[in-house]
């Protein structure tokens, strides 16, 4: 029973912040047809601002994760008009999906390398929003970090599904995603909304990296884990589906703490993978993505 | 073998057979150990770009898990160094070859049913889950973080200077002979199919050919040669550690390719000489490599699609279509295929 709770509580905490790591990728998938490896870095930028605005400048929480939300939604935007925006229209030698992965992929090299000059090499070690924990029951217990990093990213992906589906531009960002000749036709500017969701997906993971950065470090690669684990995700729950994201977040959280507490954490990661591999064997657009086959 | 060679003009024979007697002789003349320790790396690196050049750029499947393949390699070339010592150095070094052929062939499976961006999803994981297995290894197989035990290597009975040569040798050999071998390979059956397979793949299925077992065959040839690269590089180095499948030396690769042409022969060949020449006149400053080259990898992309070597070609053929017109200005010019005129914008023939 003990080890049911524990794992219960921990694959909501794993979930949750997978949850909003991943589900930004999924949204730039579905919206721009590119698979943004810059969101680790996102990540990793997110992690060091929470770092300079809680131990360096001794801000209160809430402010250094507006602080975070915004600069990384700023980074969003500016990658998305170095590194997106000149290649849309332009398909030459690749396809767009290959060089837009490589190109978010060479941003996300600048940052890392940019972050390793300005910070150093060193880990910063970064207090908790919340300090204290929280007993659940008998020997399990949940920090409240854990359960405030657990709530905000709940709260957020809510928010960004009220944002999807009721105001102007959540509708017109899934209007994109859905069919991008009519949206045009409309009138959807379809060249403005793309900085703006990449800097809403980069925001969400920049939110996601202070507590990360709480939990970990915040160090030049700590972007590396988290972008494995949400390319998991979103793989599982196939790329464009922001239901399935959500839904293969919890499941991969679930299946990390499953293999955590019954197996160790060293093979965690691979059985994860092993698992990925079978679901995608059987079906090759994750749990709930449509056929990509179509839509190229 | 004739249909490639003899296609080549005499003007371009000269050349290569020029260009080859200089390699071989180059470290006759040149003894500096520094430098040669650089070109041997950079040779040895250049064979891991062809082999990923080759499942990358010509197959066109989105492999990511080639330095994983690469050092996999190393690991089975340097176990059969270590524990079957009676086995001659250069077999052991291929059947590091064959066990990335193997591993990789293993990894073509589940990528078969996926397009594009999933297979190099895929592909990419695998690469970062083996180096975490690896560096977290509980058999001791791999050293973990500090790296594989000490090799003899090809040349234990030499001198640094003579098995600095050797192993330059050897990887000129192993250059050489993949990359004749992979430009008759293009104009075989497997390499029509390869890239029939990329540019129409429903259409290369309907006329009979099987695109599985075609990836599984360029996913085997290009482990094998990037295994082989990676029982080379345990050799010269004596050693190896994950962290040579890490994201830094992934994003050197990467690099090298783009800027040298993906698809082309001679990409990773021009892409790898000029990172090489770029790290090596940044030495002093080694925070800043990795970021210049990431700053000249989104540059090459975007105003260089198809890298230098596609650069090259178009600038000669536009050379060519000029040299004509003067020859025949009756007729009207070749026209130069411009590739912002191939195909219409992505956004425009997509249906969902």
């Amino acid at each position: 029973m003990t080890d049911f709770v524990a794992i219960l509580t921990s694959a909501l905490v794993y979930g949750s912040i997978y949850g909003l790591v991943a589900i930004g990728m999924s949204l730039i998938y579905g919206t721009l047809r590119i698979l943004d490896m810059s969101q680790g870095s996102m990540v990793m930028v997110g992690g060091y601002v929470g770092w300079s605005a809680l131990v360096k400048y001794g801000a209160n929480p809430v402010v250094a994760l507006v602080l975070a939300f915004v600069a990384t939604f700023a980074l969003g935007t500016i990658t998305e008009l170095i590194s997106v925006q000149p290649l849309i229209g332009r398909r030459r030698d690749l396809d767009f999906e290959m060089v837009t992965f490589i190109t978010t992929f060479a941003v996300a090299i600048v940052l890392t390398n940019v972050a390793l000059q300005h910070f150093g090499p060193f880990q910063k070690n970064v207090p908790p929003i919340v300090a204290g924990s929280l007993h659940v029951y008998k020997g399990v217990s949940i920090s409240y970090h854990e359960l405030t990093m657990a709530g905000i990213s709940i709260a957020l992906i809510a928010a960004l599904g009220l944002f999807l589906g009721r105001t102007r531009w959540g509708l017109a960002i899934r209007a994109v995603a859905q069919d991008i000749d009519a949206a045009r036709s409309v009138a959807v500017p379809v060249t403005r909304l793309y900085p703006a969701t990449m800097g809403l997906a980069s925001g969400l993971a920049g939110v996601g990296g202070v507590f990360l950065a709480a939990l970990y470090f915040a160090s030049p690669t700590a972007g590396d884990l988290p972008l494995l684990q949400a390319l998991i995700v979103v793989v599982l729950g196939g790329l464009g589906s922001l239901i399935g994201t959500l839904y293969a977040a919890y499941l991969v959280g679930l299946m990390q703490s499953l293999c955590e507490v019954e197996i160790g954490t060293t093979w965690s990661l691979p059985i994860l993978y092993g698992a990925i591999l079978l679901v995608l064997v059987v079906r090759p657009n994750g749990l709930k993505g449509s056929p990509s086959a179509a839509r190229l | 073998m004739n249909g490639v060679f003899s296609s080549l003009s005499a003007g371009r024979w000269t050349l290569l057979v020029g260009a080859v007697v200089l390699a071989t002789l180059f470290p006759v003349a040149y003894h500096d150990p520094y430098y040669m320790t650089v070109i041997v790396t950079a040779e040895i690196v250049l064979i891991l770009n062809i082999s990923w050049n080759f499942v990358l750029g010509m197959a066109g499947v989105w492999n990511f898990g080639q330095l994983a393949i690469y050092a996999l390699g190393a690991y089975g070339g340097g176990w059969v160094m270590l524990h079957a010592r009676w086995v001659p150095v250069p077999l052991a070094i291929l059947c590091g070859g064959l066990f990335a052929a193997t591993v990789s062939v293993l990894l073509a499976f589940p990528t078969l049913r996926l397009f594009g961006i999933y297979t190099s999803l895929l592909t990419f994981a695998f690469s970062q889950v083996v180096q975490y297995v690896a560096l977290n290894d509980p058999g001791g197989l791999t050293g973990g973080a500090f790296g594989f035990p000490a090799v003899p290597g090809l040349f234990p009975d030499l001198g640094p200077a003579a098995s600095l040569r050797g192993y330059y040798w050897v990887c000129a050999a192993v250059i050489a002979i993949s990359m004749a071998a992979l430009a008759w390979l293009r104009q075989s059956h497997l390499g029509i199919a390869l890239r029939s397979i990329r540019d129409a793949p429903a259409y290369t299925a309907s006329r009979g050919i099987d695109p599985r077992s075609v990836r599984i065959a360029a996913f085997g040839l290009s482990g094998f040669l990037a295994g082989i690269a990676g029982s080379l590089y345990l050799c010269f180095q004596q050693s190896i550690t994950t962290s040579q499948m890490g994201l830094s030396p992934m994003s050197i690769d990467v690099t090298m390719l783009v800027i040298g042409g993906l698809g082309t022969l001679s990409g990773p060949l021009i892409g790898t000489a000029v990172v090489t020449v770029i790290q090596t006149a940044l030495i002093s400053y080694p925070g800043w490599q990795l970021t210049i080259l990431g700053a000249i990898l989104l540059l090459i992309v975007i105003f260089v699609p198809g890298g230098i070597a596609g650069a090259i070609s178009r600038s000669t053929q536009r050379v060519r279509a000029w040299v004509a017109e003067g020859e025949d200005s009756d007729s009207a010019p070749p026209p130069v295929r411009s590739p912002d005129t191939v195909r219409p914008s992505r956004f425009s023939d997509r249906s969902t």
